[in-house]
């Protein structure tokens, strides 16, 4: 199918807005609060992704990227489902630390359904128990790339 | 305050046995018909506080439970074992004595099954929602719910 100008210029406006400051919102699924902690240090002035445009945002339906630590537990797999649906479209999800991406040290646990791709797909996978910040922004910057290439493939379009 | 050997001597009568494994430490085994009398004592005499509740499963092959009540008083631990059947597990709450037990004895009985009697909230506290009744996840036998 062809595509029509207009709709060329639309994505490279919207791919440009989204690299250039793409907006987080954080889950916690169950973790033991590491990861979380690291991830408030990158937002925060030491490493201050802030000046990259990535800015964490209180709710799913103002964010691009979800950002998610920990197994997921029994208790939040509906929640977790419920947020990534509140999401506008094009979302992209990060998984952050060992247990988010295998279940971890949690992984035969009677209330932990698994990790966090067995719920929602998952875009970039930030290993670590838990990563450092710089290991986080690399993971987001991974995920930018991705976007790119996505985008500019053109079959993003929805 | 009173040390924990003076102690035992204040609890003499509600108790089937003691034992110190550790400086500082008093092991006393008692029934279940003594728990409530011996923790009355226990508050009557200002000694220390409950700092926690433990379950312990014998697993299926000896059909007996223990339960732990632990009070501390600065270096001092006093650990109350009370013995209990596997099969319909059950003691009496304690919360008319000491109130703020309701949250251990909340999760003893959710995780291992043990009915508390006369507790004012008997509601679970940890497990999520969807899961089922009657499947204690810290009993050794325990099945993991399907899931959907």
């Amino acid at each position: 199918m062809l595509k029509d100008t207009w709709q060329e210029n639309l994505n490279r406006i919207r791919l440009w807005a989204q690299t250039r400051s793409p907006w987080l919102i954080h889950f916690n699924t169950g973790s033991c609060n590491g990861c979380d902690i690291e991830i408030l240090a990158t937002l925060t002035p030491r490493y201050d992704v802030e000046r990259f445009g990535i800015k964490l945002q209180g709710s799913p339906r103002h964010a691009d990227i979800l950002i998610c630590t920990g197994p997921v537990t029994r208790q939040s797999r509906d929640r977790l489902r419920r947020i990534y649906e509140q999401m506008p479209e094009p979302k992209y999800v990060i998984a952050v630390g060992s247990c988010a991406i295998s279940g971890g040290v949690f992984h035969d646990c009677y209330n932990v359904v698994g990790h966090i791709d067995e719920v929602i797909p998952v875009d970039v996978y930030v290993p670590g128990c838990p990563p450092r910040p710089e290991a986080i922004i690399h993971g987001i910057v991974q995920l930018l790339a991705k976007m790119e290439a996505i985008t500019q493939e053109g079959s993003q379009v929805d | 305050m009173i040390s924990l050997e003076a102690l035992t001597e204040q609890l003499a009568n509600h108790i089937l046995s003691w034992d110190m494994p550790e400086p500082a430490r008093l092991d006393v085994r008692l029934v279940p018909q003594n728990l409530l009398p011996i923790i009355n004592d226990l508050y009557q005499l200002r000694w220390g506080y409950l700092a926690a509740i433990t379950g312990l499963d014998h697993g299926p092959e000896t059909s007996e439970m223990e339960v732990l009540y632990h009070f501390c008083a600065a270096a001092d631990v006093l650990t109350l074992r009370v013995h209990i059947p596997r099969e319909n597990a059950a003691l009496p709450s304690i919360c008319s004595i000491l109130p703020y037990a309701g949250v251990f004895e909340r999760e003893l009985s959710e995780m291992f099954g043990v009915i508390m009697y006369g507790a004012p909230d008997d509601s679970r506290l940890f497990l999520p929602d969807d899961w089922p009744e009657g499947v204690y996840p810290l009993r050794k036998d325990a099945k993991e719910p399907e899931d959907d």
